[in-house]
């Protein structure tokens, strides 16, 4: 490749930074909750796009194309977190399938835990600070997996058991992994929240 | 009675799953009728759907949050690494 095309291209994607930098972060920072992933994805997706700049040819829009990257680096980026999930998250996984096992009796039916009143209060309880903490952290307690497929429904809505397939959740299993995490959130937030 | 309810109606543990399993794949239509009937007659089924609504909207609300807090655009740092990086090609 000659200098002049070079840099012509190296013109090109420094604009989009300036122009798309933002709007590619806030989609990052939306997808994975943190600022140094969003910052590295999208740093990532900008050199990307630069070394991939030959395919690029105008067929849709500079904004559609980095997006493209961009998603691609995001499931990337769960599929990495999937795998590194070690034999301590497994373990974890056990205990806490069985802490949801306990919360009903040897028919199937709830066991009384003497908690559910605190659900019924008369101001909403998502006002109530305490609340949002014991919630923040029930949510650090759940195991990894089950943390990361219940925060993937919000964050891919109807996508999100096209990303459980990538992460090897299948979508039987993506559902059941939701029910244990809501029980064991449910559980939680009672034991501390009286 | 609860072991004949539990072969007509669904245990609990059954029913808390559907309630999960209707918000991404559709319920057949026997499972449809069968939570219908079993949280027409368990206190605690109905008031497990309303507490999993509730922890899906805190759900909602700490991502958002979460979000606001570091969403103020990418920082002008990271554009500069960004741009950096691109020079070193």
């Amino acid at each position: 490749m000659d200098v002049s095309n070079t840099k012509n291209k190296y013109k090109t994607v420094e604009s989009w930074v300036d122009q798309f930098g933002d709007y590619l972060y806030s989609w990052a920072l939306y997808k994975t909750s943190s600022k140094e992933t969003a910052e590295d994805l999208v740093q990532e997706t900008f050199l990307s796009a630069f070394h991939s700049f030959d395919t690029f040819q105008n067929r849709s829009s500079p904004k559609t194309w980095l997006f493209s990257i961009l998603n691609n680096k995001i499931i990337d980026h769960y599929r990495k977190i999937a795998r590194s999930f070690s034999s301590i998250d497994t373990t974890n996984e056990k205990d806490s399938f069985q802490i949801t096992e306990s919360l009903f009796d040897k028919n199937q039916n709830w066991k009384p835990s003497g908690f559910e009143n605190i659900w019924e209060k008369e101001q909403n309880i998502l006002d109530d600070p305490e609340f949002t903490k014991i919630f923040d952290g029930c949510l650090k307690e759940l195991p990894s997996k089950w943390n990361l497929a219940i925060l993937t429904k919000y964050r891919f809505g109807k996508d999100a058991s096209e990303i459980c397939q990538e992460l090897d959740i299948s979508p039987s299993n993506y559902w059941q992994i939701i029910h244990r995490s809501k029980l064991l959130l449910k559980k939680c937030i009672e034991k501390h929240w009286m | 009675m609860k072991k004949l309810m539990n072969i007509f109606l669904l245990s609990c543990k059954k029913a808390t799953e559907l309630i999960e399993k209707r918000e991404i794949l559709p319920l057949s239509t026997t499972e449809k009728v069968q939570l219908k009937l079993h949280t027409s007659m368990c206190n605690a089924c109905k008031a497990y759907e309303k507490q999993s609504k509730t922890i899906d909207e805190a759900l909602s609300e700490w991502l958002k949050k979460k979000e606001k807090k570091e969403d103020k655009g990418l920082s002008g740092q990271a554009k500069s690494n960004i741009i950096n990086k691109l020079k070193e090609n």
